[in-house]
């Protein structure tokens, strides 16, 4: 991963002293920060004028996003038949409706054509989204910027909520264009900071007001005041469920310890790292396993996890002479020296060593936990970008 | 977390700096949000003359001069306001009465703020012009501030504000600060700016704000002759007002604009231009791309409100809904005579039994027929994409005034009946009803809601009595919109300033010798009728050694007076040509230009456009020539003059020997025209347009036909073909040129139909060619006028010519069909006709005289000008007309004749005669120096005749009848028509 390997200059003692302390019980932090604790960051909206939405996140360190979503409406592919316009579809009911007159009897197929649009058939596509992600000195091509970029949008379209809100009617949507720039060098692995911007840029995007009603040519209002949030903000004390776009958290794990949103140099040393898509189930309803309702607070839900290969993963730990091919004349000694193998492959105290193998089943699924649990970081994180006045 | 709010107020340039947020849906389906940052100024000024402080600082042209102040120093005071006032209307006042602001006696010193102008831009264009156009005139002393520029009075909008208020606000704050800066003025007297409001909104929190403001209505009471101002305000705004609780509505509901569009790109709806039957008000139509004839609209229901000229959008019924086009002769008038305007809402029907009844007739009618008439796709309207509501010449319906109205002064709701047929009674409210009586007026339509049966509008001003001269050539030409007013200064400045003293230079080397070749020497005469003033053109003809003729056509150099783009060349352009009614000429040139400095005078020299050709015996072109030139007429002929000087055998000398070779070529010319298919259509209609294309009567029954006639005739076509080459030749795209597209097949279906079963006779159309010959065949030897009846009504079933830009049509489109010619334009009546003078500038570059002027390049605005040209030519053609119909009229006042007549069509109950020439008729009205042929075409008139009830003999198309033609005011509805009876079918 040619991004969170940037800029590595430590020398294995610092390593090896970094992996001890974030095991410690609890972890000691390059920056003093609680394992579960967020770097400090500031935050506005609408920062660009002439976008439907957009946000500028800036982190402590120095990093600092900055999120533009551009909505454009777009006529939709009817996935059917292709290229039907209005009047062959139109034609279509009608002959339907004659054959379904004559023949009286219906199916509920036809019936549900006719009938006036449910909720079912506001379906989005997944190409409504497009994403960008710029991070400086890095082509858009770069593996990097690409997987960023596949990881972001995964998350967004993952429950589908955030494409159905983009339906206009059965012949029109709308399409989003999102700008992700990152417009400080790449100081950590910016996933983090890019999905928080884009999370708030799209929590202040708005759209024109529609006008016209049914599957009509859409018209819109041309006051730009009138316009509405894509995502609609409900008053916590009216209980209002309030729909929100998921977020990614990063979240690694060093020993038994998890640490959230880890800086560059813990990242360094972690045993196992993740990205973990978290977003906010409209309604509880629902009865899916991964939902975690806790009484009346948000009702989070799991959208997606990815590993992601930490430094350590990549630098390839060395192989004893016994075990090494390459060195067949010299390694196929006796099984005596174990001692030496041991040195090699072992884990000694002070010396830092890559780490090797899988992670435990059970470890991953204990950061999952954490992101997830009520007032846990994802929570929290939630909580503060509440905060954020959208202008 | 942190959440970072920037405050305006920390930036330091924030106070000068706004931005207007909006968003924008394009045409092909874009929806942008649009951010304009506005940056606010202080120097903008107040534009009062008693202001010292604005012009110290008002922003500067280039050449270091401020604009003058526009707002008097003294301005009139009201009993309101006796230390004189500034008006500032907001918008609702502009749309509710800018008939008043028209006024000549009240609205001076007027501020229009930018906020109000945008806002009346986009609630109507029209009203917007008239504004712009106000707001242009010196004395009414307009001013348009820009309030929304200067940092004072901008508004920035609140949370939860719409825009209406923002902008009303915005209003209110600039009346504010209007009083407050002029307050700082050390003048003792400072006027009051005042807000003039219709919105009672806005009214009370003007009060509340203490910002100076009045009810229009209020305004107005406190004015001089207050009762023909209030006549002036909107209807509509009142009643929503007094009347909210009355929901009833008559009309269905229009579809949305979204609908509509979507419904007309689907191809499920249609939009076209609505034109009302001019035998039925309750039958429209509609043409449009998708159906080869045009939709019929049936009855009041269907037609939902829309009035002749708008485009709508109209949904196809159901096939069995189909129906023949009517057969009966409708009158709105004779049907719902006894309306009373007040009662409108009571009755709850739109469709009165009446009508209803009208209509049912029909269709059991269109039920018997159906094997022999296929009906026609009917459709109903479901909106207006645009109103094209105009200023409508009416009177009120006597009927419709109540007694005490004729007295008093209480305001009352009448029905003004408009001249135009096809336009519905429109409802207005007037104090002034008893005035008003039998007079014409002026009024325009406000609105027609669906709770209205009938559209309603206000008065807009009194023309004079009706049947007086004055005021029906005025309702003329208002309702042809032909402009009348004189010319303004401006344009007079643009005449040469040596007036009816200028002369050609003398001296060769003026510059306007410049490329001009001096054709004094030769034998040049013009022939026109007798009495004509504006001599366009003048010929010669001479022998040429190798045995071919040279012939010369001279046309008036009007482009040489007429300056491309300067006020006069604007004002021609606009109107397009000059208009002749039968008493009055209303000419498109100053009088100068027209009858004197451009007119081939005789012996006088003149500056000419001439078109030389040098022809063989057989009259075809060897060569052809164009060149600016100087040219001194030897003789100005009649048409009678010329033709005895061409048969008196004992004149020898060599202008008679040249006119003898122009008419021995001009026969030669005309035989191959008429090989070449060209038609000779003998109809009143056809007749005018030909005589716009030669500037020649070539009326050949009323007339005997002199060839001296049809040798200026000839030769006219024969230089404006040759010019509309060059100019093609020169300018492939810009050429303005003149087509006459080739009927549609399906125009003559009918006509032929009947002419087989009716006589047995055979009309081919397929080509013009083809067409002539048949129309000659079309004989009856004891009828000759059936020949030209016939050729009146094939007429009737031809486009009409058009003036077009080259580059807008395919060479194959260029063709014109009743002369037969591949390619025309007009090039030889550029004193009365607006084309012509195009095509001399675009001949003057094409020979390298003079350069082109953009305007003449400009395909853009050429096709501007060939579309407004297009429109004044029909227009003057039916003002031509209706002032003919009018004197007509009223030469027939109070007598009764007894004439034959021929059925040219035929309704359920009634029919449509053609009265040919009226021989010996009496008295025509006086006879001044006007156009040629127009008194020819008083003597054809075609009447339509009020139903015959007792229509007992069965009466044929084509039929020779006698009728008894009276003139007939009708006592209800005080309108003036022609009633004719039938007394017996002629054998």
């Amino acid at each position: 991963m040619a991004t969170t390997s940037q800029h590595l200059l430590l020398s294995p003692a610092e390593l090896a002293y970094l992996h001890t302390t974030l095991s410690l019980s609890p972890p000691l932090r390059p920056d003093g920060r609680t394992a579960t604790q967020f770097r400090p960051l500031t935050a506005e909206t609408g920062i660009l004028p002439s976008t439907n939405g957009s946000a500028r996140i800036c982190f402590a360190d120095g990093t600092e996003a900055v999120v533009g979503v551009k909505a454009e409406v777009e006529k939709t592919v009817s996935v059917g038949i292709p290229e039907e316009d209005e009047s062959s579809r139109q034609a279509r009911q009608r002959r339907r409706k004659q054959a379904r007159e004559t023949k009286s009897t219906t199916t509920t197929e036809e019936e549900a054509e006719d009938d006036a649009v449910s909720s079912e058939e506001r379906r989005g596509e997944n190409e409504w989204l497009e994403l960008s992600v710029e991070i400086p000195g890095y082509r858009d091509d770069d593996s990097g910027t690409v997987f960023l970029a596949s990881m972001l949008s995964e998350a967004l379209l993952a429950d589908g909520e955030l494409t159905k809100k983009l339906w206009i009617n059965r012949r029109f949507h709308w399409k989003l264009y999102l700008d992700i720039i990152l417009i400080s060098p790449p100081l950590s692995y910016p996933l983090p900071l890019l999905s928080l911007t884009t999370h708030l840029a799209l929590l202040a995007t708005r759209l024109p007001r529609l006008k016209s009603e049914g599957d009509e040519d859409p018209m819109f209002d041309d006051d730009w005041a009138a316009s509405q949030f894509i995502f609609t903000r409900g008053s916590a004390s009216t209980g209002t469920s309030t729909s929100r776009p998921p977020i990614t958290l990063l979240v690694m794990a060093v020993g038994g310890n998890v640490i959230f949103d880890p800086s560059k140099e813990e990242l360094a040393v972690a045993d196992c790292a993740l990205a973990v898509s978290v977003g906010e189930a409209a309604d509880v309803e629902t009865d899916d396993a991964a939902v975690v309702a806790k009484g009346g607070a948000r009702a989070l839900r799991l959208l997606a996890v990815r590993t992601i290969d930490p430094p350590s993963r990549l630098t390839a730990p060395g192989v004893p002479n016994a075990v090494n091919a390459a060195a067949w004349g010299q390694g196929a000694t006796t099984a005596k020296e174990t001692g030496l193998r041991t040195a090699e492959t072992g884990d000694v105290e002070g010396v830092w060593k890559a780490p090797r193998g899988g992670s435990k089943i059970t470890l991953i699924s204990t950061m999952v936990e954490k992101v997830l649990e009520k007032g846990g970081v994802a929570d929290e994180v939630l909580e503060g970008l509440d905060g954020v006045e959208l202008a | 977390m942190t959440s970072l709010k920037r405050s305006v107020d920390t930036d330091p340039f924030a106070s000068n700096l706004s931005s207007k947020v909006y968003v924008r849906s394009t045409k092909n389906g874009k929806v942008q949000k649009i951010v304009r940052e506005v940056y606010l100024r202080q120097d903008i000024p107040c534009s009062s003359r008693l202001c010292s402080k604005c012009i110290a600082t008002a922003p500067r042209s280039a050449a270091g001069n401020v604009s003058p102040f526009v707002l008097s120093d003294k301005p009139a005071g009201t009993k309101a306001f006796p230390q004189g006032h500034y008006l500032v209307p907001d918008t609702n006042a502009l749309l509710n009465a800018m008939d008043l602001f028209e006024q000549g006696s009240a609205f001076f010193d007027v501020v229009i703020l930018q906020t109000v102008l945008e806002e009346l831009r986009n609630r109507s264009l029209p009203l917007y012009n008239r504004l712009i156009g106000l707001t242009k005139s010196q004395e009414k002393r307009f001013y348009v501030f820009f309030n929304e520029f200067r940092l004072e009075t901008y508004v920035n909008r609140e949370v939860d504000e719409s825009i209406n208020d923002r902008n009303d606000r915005a209003v209110r704050h600039a009346v504010k600060w209007y009083n407050d800066h002029l307050g700082q003025t050390k003048s003792k007297d400072v006027p009051v700016t005042v807000m003039l409001s219709d919105d009672r909104g806005n009214l009370e929190k003007a009060k509340q704000d203490k910002v100076p403001a009045i009810r229009l209505r209020d305004y107005v009471s406190g004015l001089k002759d207050a009762e023909r101002l209030l006549d002036m305000i909107a209807e509509s705004q009142e009643r929503v007002a007094s009347k909210e609780k009355k929901a009833e509505f008559l009309y269905p509901e229009y579809f949305s604009l979204s609908k509509m569009m979507t419904g007309v790109k689907s191809g499920m709806l249609h939009q076209g231009i609505f034109n009302v039957s001019p035998y039925n008000y309750l039958e429209g139509s509609i043409k449009v791309p998708a159906f080869p004839k045009p939709l019929l609209i049936l009855g009041r229901d269907n037609i939902n409100r829309s009035v002749d000229g708008d485009v709508v959008v109209v949904e196809v019924l159901p096939q069995d809904q189909w129906k023949e086009p009517s057969t009966k002769i409708i009158e709105e008038e004779a049907i719902t005579k006894n309306e009373n305007a007040d009662n409108d809402e009571d009755a709850a029907d739109v469709v009165t039994e009446k009508e209803r009844r009208a209509l049912q007739e029909q269709v059991k009618k269109t039920q018997g027929l159906t094997t022999e008439g296929r009906p026609q796709p009917t459709a109903k309207v479901v909106g207006v994409i645009k109103r094209n509501w105009r200023q409508y010449v009416g009177h009120v319906d006597p009927s419709t005034v109540s007694q005490t109205a004729r007295q008093g002064r209480k305001q009352e709701s009448v029905f003004l009946i408009p001249m135009d047929k096809k336009i519905p009674k429109i409802r207005i409210r007037t104090r002034q009803a008893g005035e008003l009586l039998g007079k014409r007026i002026l009024v325009t339509i406000d609105s027609w809601d669906r709770e209205h049966r009938n559209p309603v509008g206000h008065f807009v001003r009194s023309l004079g009595e009706l049947e007086t001269k004055a005021a029906e050539t005025e309702a003329l030409l208002l309702e042809y919109d032909v402009q009348y007013r004189p010319f303004p200064k401006t344009v007079l400045d643009c005449l040469p300033s040596e007036g009816h003293d200028w002369k050609v230079p003398t001296s060769t080397d003026d510059p306007g010798w410049k490329d001009r070749e001096d054709l004094r020497g030769l034998l040049i005469c013009s022939i026109d009728p007798i009495g004509c003033q504006d001599i366009d053109d003048a010929l010669h003809a001479r022998p040429l050694p190798n045995g071919n003729y040279e012939v010369g056509v001279h046309i008036a150099d009007v482009s040489h007076f007429v300056k491309p783009a300067n006020a006069m060349d604007t004002e021609a352009s606009i109107r397009g040509t000059t208009v002749y009614l039968v008493d009055k000429r209303i000419d498109m040139l100053p009088m100068l230009l027209g009858t004197d400095l451009c007119s081939l005078k005789p012996y006088v020299e003149r500056y000419a456009f001439s078109v030389l050709w040098e022809l063989s015996p057989s009259a075809d072109i060897v060569d052809v020539r164009f060149t600016k030139s100087v040219i001194k007429s030897r003789e100005a002929f009649s048409y009678e003059q010329a033709q005895l000087r061409i048969d008196d055998a004992s004149q020898q000398d060599d202008l008679t020997a040249g006119m003898r070779t122009l008419l021995m070529l001009s026969k030669k010319l005309k035989q191959k025209r008429m090989d070449a298919g060209a038609l000779s259509l003998s109809s009143p209609e056809v007749k005018v347009q030909m005589e716009s294309e030669t500037s020649d009567p070539i009326d050949v029954k009323t007339k005997e036909l002199l060839d001296t006639n049809s040798l200026v005739e000839e030769f006219m076509l024969l230089a404006n073909i040759s010019v509309a080459r060059k100019i093609y030749d020169a300018f492939p795209q810009t050429a303005i040129l003149r087509r006459h597209g080739a009927p549609p097949k399906t125009n003559f279906d009918e006509l032929a139909n009947q002419l087989k079963v009716k006589r047995g006779l055979e009309l081919r159309f397929d080509s013009s060619k083809a067409l002539a010959d048949s129309l000659d065949a079309c004989a009856d030897t004891s009828e000759p006028f059936f020949n030209t009846l016939v050729r009146i009504m094939a007429t009737r079933c031809m486009m009409s010519a058009e003036y077009f830009c080259a580059g807008t049509q395919s060479y194959p489109e260029f063709r014109h069909y009743g002369l037969a010619s591949e390619i025309y334009t007009h090039f030889t009546s550029p004193i009365r006709r607006y084309a012509d003078l195009v095509a001399h500038r675009q001949l003057a570059a094409a020979i390298d005289y003079e350069a082109m002027h953009p305007a003449v390049r400009a395909r853009g605005r050429l096709e501007a000008v060939c579309k407004n040209i297009n429109v004044r030519h029909r227009n003057a053609q039916l003002a031509g007309r209706a002032s003919v119909a009018y004197y007509v009229g009223q030469s027939l006042k109070g007598r009764v004749a007894e004439e034959d007549a021929f059925v040219m069509r035929i309704f359920s109950n009634g029919f449509v005669v053609l009265v040919p020439p009226l021989r010996h008729r009496g008295p025509h009205p006086p006879a001044r120096p006007r156009r040629p042929g127009a008194r020819e075409r008083l003597r054809r008139r075609e009447l339509h005749p009020a139903p015959l009830r007792r229509l007992r003999r069965a009466v044929e198309l084509f039929q020779k009848v006698r009728v008894r033609i009276r003139d007939v005011k009708d006592e209800a509805t005080g309108k003036r028509g022609a009633k004719m009876e039938l007394v017996a079918p002629a054998a």
